[in-house]
């Protein structure tokens, strides 16, 4: 009995350790961001701040039209999460519990997304966007203007796809007893109301793991805002954030304080939201 | 009583909704993952600089592929970057997992440690690391100096440029292959080790008897899709090295990347990214032909 406390004691020691380790660069994130120029140039290694004030904070949203920056992160984000869960699981229902001609055809096609790397399509996605057609000056055959560049629209529509989406919500609304179904017919409801009805209202599990899980790929995104937008009032935060990185003279705390504060929402998010978190990345993983 | 009921499917009643239903995701699906793989397939044969239409050259620009040294270093770099990232994650990932597997009220605290990199941006993490890396007076030299050790120019040094960034990279995914591993490991019956102690076969032996085999089907998911991300690898490279130096870190998308949108040169991007596709498909199908074969076996 006493060596199996020694034991535990001794496991909690080093997965402490190890759990250290790991927080070890975002614990110097924070600390740098609390930092002067002067302590963080100095040949000493200065694990704490010596006093904790927010002045870098506001010296480094101050740097940039961060409120914008902020503010379209998050019109990004919302808006692409709550197309894509709606979309994502209404076409989830209609494959897992309609029968029509070629569902199985179009649900593997649809598996596609899966297997490939976005960035195999985001050459043409890109060319497809600037050549809208009527959208930013551009004709009826998609000449002359922007197209859907530096829109809201262009950053968001192709990240509303999501054959991921599809095939988890097809997954959990198989699990639903049929008996739902046949109570919903009798009591008169066609297949919209019976998923407005029953099974929307049913699936918060669901929801709430693919909505966390697209709220972060999207928050995070880089690579597409940086190749959709070039004006500094289309920046998302990401983008903002690389502004920092100049070629001489980078101020390491502000730039820490401005990372800390584009990291802060998801770990506040994912700190809240861990069970759905660990659900999604698990569902994720094992199908 | 068979030959019956085949001839009455037909005239079963078909929910034409369906078709309204999933209209929205396939649009969308359609329009920016489908019609984009022709697009590019047909961009590839063309000259295409944006400003004029596209003239078609024919396999023209996968010849010059095959000239390129910045790209064929990039091939190189890339599956570099994919061996020594995925295999040391996947490595490290299980064996937290498999330390970590206790019944305690610490784990969900432990857990959230080893995840929180994974929460964060790539972009976040590269300014973290960039600050890490840095020669002056980052914290790795920092630390290097207070133990007596020799500091380096990490990013700055041909050398060592691709090791910071794969080492970078293993810090911030190993916690998600350790959340997957962890939740492995939970679908394995205890009755199994029960057995096996009994049997007196120690922690070692029944990890390979036991805890390996019944993992395969979960190692062979975050194979599959760890070589797709790794192949597509990117951002920390455009941030933090901009495929320096002496192109010792670009890699196919940094490629990609830099020919379409800076050099605008699509036709000739697009015949990488049919590479990067290519290359997709054909790891993913060895990893599906030799990988997973001997799932069955294991599980039954």
């Amino acid at each position: 009995m006493k060596k199996r406390k020694i034991n535990h004691a001794i496991w909690i020691i080093v997965m402490a350790l190890a759990s250290l380790i790991m927080l070890f660069p975002i614990i110097m994130m924070i600390s740098t961001s609390f930092q002067s120029m002067a302590e963080i140039q100095s040949a000493t290694l200065h694990l704490l701040p010596e006093r904790l004030s927010l002045d870098y904070y506001i010296e480094a949203m101050s740097t940039g039209n961060w409120g914008l920056y902020f503010k379209n992160s998050l019109i990004v984000t919302l808006t692409a999460v709550l197309f894509s869960l709606l979309f994502n699981s209404i076409a989830g229902f209609a494959f897992a519990r309609l029968t029509f001609r070629g569902s199985r055809v179009m649900f593997l096609l649809l598996m596609v997304g899966l297997m490939m790397p976005a960035q195999v399509t985001m050459l043409p996605t890109f060319l497809i966007m600037a050549r809208f057609p009527l959208m930013g000056g551009n004709s009826l055959l998609g000449q002359g203007g922007t197209g859907l560049i530096n829109t809201y629209a262009g950053l968001i529509i192709p990240l509303v796809s999501g054959s991921y989406g599809v095939f988890l919500c097809k997954q959990f609304y198989e699990n639903f007893p049929h008996s739902l179904d046949e109570a919903a017919q009798i009591d008169g409801c066609d297949k919209w109301r019976t998923y407005f009805a029953i099974y929307l209202p049913n699936s918060k599990a669901i929801l709430a793991t693919l909505g966390l899980l697209k709220a972060v790929a999207v928050w995070n995104d880089y690579l597409w805002p940086l190749v959709m937008t070039n004006s500094d009032e289309m920046r998302t935060v990401q983008l903002a954030l690389t502004m920092f990185n100049t070629e001489s003279g980078i101020q390491w705390n502000l730039m820490m304080a401005a990372t800390v504060l584009v990291a802060l929402p998801l770990f506040i998010l994912f700190l809240c939201a861990q069970k759905y978190f660990v659900q999604g990345i698990v569902t994720s993983g094992l199908k | 009583m068979k030959h019956a009921m085949q001839k009455q499917r037909p005239k079963k009643k078909y929910d034409n909704c369906a078709y309204a239903m999933i209209f929205p995701a396939y649009f969308v699906f359609t329009l920016f993952v489908l019609v984009p793989i022709i697009f590019v397939l047909y961009y590839s044969l063309t000259d295409y600089n944006l400003y004029s239409a596209p003239t078609f050259v024919g396999l023209k620009n996968y010849v010059n592929l095959f000239d390129d040294s910045d790209f064929l270093t990039a091939i190189r770099n890339t599956l570099f970057y994919t061996v020594f990232t995925l295999f040391p994650q996947l490595a490290i990932g299980l064996f937290v997992a498999v330390l970590l597997y206790r019944k305690s009220r610490l784990l969900p605290l432990f857990r959230i440690a080893f995840y929180m990199p994974n929460v964060m941006s790539m972009v976040c993490i590269s300014m973290i690391w960039l600050w890490i890396y840095n020669p002056s007076y980052g914290v790795l030299n920092a630390i290097l100096k207070l133990f007596g050790f020799s500091t380096h120019q990490w990013l700055q040094d041909p050398n060592m440029a691709m090791f910071c960034i794969i080492l970078m990279s293993i810090w911030k995914s190993c916690g998600y292959s350790m959340v997957i591993f962890l939740s492995g490991l939970t679908s394995i019956p205890s009755s199994l080790y029960e057995a096996a102690s009994l049997d007196g076969a120690s922690a070692f032996r029944s990890f390979f008897a036991i805890t390996w085999p019944m993992l395969r089907p979960t190692t062979f998911f975050l194979l599959v899709t760890g070589v797709v991300n790794s192949f597509s690898v990117f951002e920390q490279v455009n941030i933090m090295t901009n495929g320096g130096p002496l192109k010792t870190t670009t890699t196919i998308v940094h490629q990609i990347y830099r020919r379409a949108f800076l050099e605008f040169k699509m036709g000739y991007a697009s015949s990488m990214s049919v590479i990067l596709l290519f290359l997709c498909i054909l790891i993913t199908a060895l990893l599906f032909k030799y990988g997973s074969g001997e799932n069955d076996t294991d599980l039954s």
